[in-house]
């Protein structure tokens, strides 16, 4: 068997309208070269789900190819806020279901259980269940305590960038782990970019490779954000988009990004 | 020890978290919070030597420290990591038991302690979106160690009335419940408690009065009879803070202003990537 697909070939599984998770934490190991493949194509009205948005997830709502988000938070870390996300969040033009880290934590583990929702303490007594109406609580069967039941997630497509991959999608991810294992868990198409991919990983790694579906080899596939142990941040390219972003020069950017190999 | 008189705010603001630390504790830190990430590392170094630190970048559990970092934070927390978790795993299986000690940046603060990370104006048509509240509303609402920090006090931060409640603060007849509330707000003018059920002043830092800090708070406040000035860092707290903990002075970042931050970051970058500083603390 062997998964080893280019990345044209990975970005043909996401379709206009699905829902893509994308993999990593804020500003570490996001599978930021799947994004700018996905960007070439013309594929847009997407669901973005990912535990932290951060400079992949702006490009993709920057160009428009988003229409709803479910994070529970999206910024560029110690960099500031996210330019694009917050521009079209604040003129209301990407729709926004208000999430936290219990809500899509809770929500993909009660898809990996099979049952229609989770129970938790989060969120009561907040403002977050008057803007997710969707929500509902549950009364527990046994001390009749009120708990904030949170709904199966679905995933279309996850795309994880990882430090290394074989040829049927084992994976090391080392840190910042994530929702990755959850996100690869539930998705129906899987897809690891790796930094390398060898002909077979051998054990402890942190993703077996039997719900991957596509594992594409994309050297710096993660920059500019970080694959530890192999590089860091690049906090030059990151102040470069803000620097273009506050100019209003975010078409030019992308331009220029996506022309670049 | 002697007292410092040489320190700046951000110094004093580290100082006042660091003492909220006792040793054997667990400390989460969460994402962007340096003045948290080096008041932590300074009770590390002096008076809790044994804390363990959950650590959202990396999501790992360490008990090693390193200097902080900008382009190089990772190596703070992986490279020291006693385990990797899973997001997941920390947000369903450890934080409702485990309740770490936690410092949250409202954006906006009300009288009692609740606040809010989601969005400034109405939820629909925002005059400003903010990034979002993280876990902030999942543990609020049971954790007994919530600690809140404001780097720049002022009336935009201190509301009589919020926005959008995504983390909760003392109980009310609207928001009831058994939380104890925030323990204290350490902000750049002073520390405050909840302990009369609204937010009043302890400790007011070194050159800020009383009347300054009412006329940055945008509600009635309370002042605790025996309010004084906040003790200051001592001679050893400061050179830890200087040369061991934040020699960079990453720190100073969350109080500045965007147009201070951008060149100051750059100049971080630049530094970070100097072989000289690398090697320096390596």
């Amino acid at each position: 068997m062997n998964k080893v697909l280019s990345l044209d070939q990975a970005v043909s599984r996401v379709r206009s309208g699905c829902t893509l998770g994308l993999g990593g934490m804020t500003l570490y190991r996001r599978p930021v070269a799947f994004v700018r493949a996905l960007l070439r194509t013309d594929v847009t009205d997407l669901t973005l789900l990912a535990l932290t948005c951060g400079y992949e997830s702006d490009l993709l709502v920057g160009a428009g190819r988003v229409r709803r988000l479910r994070t529970c938070y999206f910024g560029l870390e110690g960099f500031g806020l996210a330019p694009m996300f917050t521009q079209r969040a604040t003129a209301g033009e990407v729709e926004i279901v208000e999430e936290t880290e219990a809500s899509l934590a809770f929500g993909l583990r009660a898809r990996l259980a099979g049952v229609g929702f989770m129970p938790s303490l989060a969120w009561l007594g907040t403002d977050l269940p008057k803007v997710r109406p969707d929500v509902k609580l549950v009364t527990d069967p046994y001390s009749g305590r009120e708990y904030t039941a949170f709904p199966a997630l679905h995933v279309d497509v996850a795309a994880i960038h990882a430090l290394e991959a074989d040829r049927l999608g084992n994976a090391r991810l080392i840190g910042n782990l994530g929702l990755d294992q959850e996100l690869a868990a539930v998705a129906d198409q899987v897809i690891v970019t790796a930094e390398r991919v060898v002909e077979e990983l051998s054990g402890p790694l942190e993703l077996p490779g039997f719900p991957v579906t596509g594992v594409v080899e994309v050297p710096h596939g993660a920059r500019p954000t970080s694959c530890y142990p192999d590089y860091g941040l690049d906090g030059d390219e990151l102040l470069n988009y803000i620097d273009a972003c506050s100019a209003g020069e975010f078409d030019a950017y992308l331009g220029q990004l996506l022309s670049s190999p | 020890m002697a007292d410092a008189t040489d320190y700046t705010t951000d110094d004093l603001m580290c100082t006042c978290i660091s003492r909220q630390v006792q040793d054997g504790e667990v400390l989460a830190q969460g994402i962007a919070t340096p003045l948290v990430a080096a008041g932590y590392l300074l009770a590390k170094h002096t008076h809790a030597p044994y804390v363990t630190f959950a650590s959202a970048i990396g999501n790992v559990i360490c008990q090693k420290t390193a200097p902080l970092g900008l382009t190089r934070v990772e190596e703070l927390w992986l490279g020291q990591a006693l385990c990797f978790l899973g997001f997941a795993q920390v947000v369903c299986d450890l934080l409702p038991t485990m309740t770490p000690k936690e410092f949250f940046r409202p954006a906006q603060v009300d009288p009692f302690g609740n606040f809010n990370n989601v969005a400034i104006g109405d939820y629909y048509h925002p005059r400003l979106r903010l990034p979002g509240c993280g876990g902030i509303a999942d543990v609020t609402g049971f954790s007994p160690v919530v600690y809140l920090y404001v780097p720049s006090h002022s009336r935009a931060v201190f509301v009589e009335k919020l926005d959008f409640v995504s983390g909760l603060g003392v109980p009310t007849a609207d928001r009831p419940g058994r939380r104890p509330g925030p323990r204290l707000l350490i902000s750049d003018l002073g520390v405050f408690d909840y302990a009369c059920g609204r937010m009043r002043l302890r400790s007011y830092h070194r050159g800020v009065t009383v009347e300054k800090i009412r006329q940055k708070t945008g509600f009635a406040l309370e002042v605790d009879p025996d309010a004084h000035e906040t003790p200051p860092p001592t001679v050893e707290e400061i050179r830890l803070l200087r040369e061991v903990i934040d020699p960079l002075g990453i720190r100073e970042l969350e109080r500045m202003s965007g147009a201070q931050r951008r060149p100051r970051m750059r100049e971080l970058v630049r530094q970070e990537k100097s072989r000289e500083y690398r090697e320096g603390w390596k």
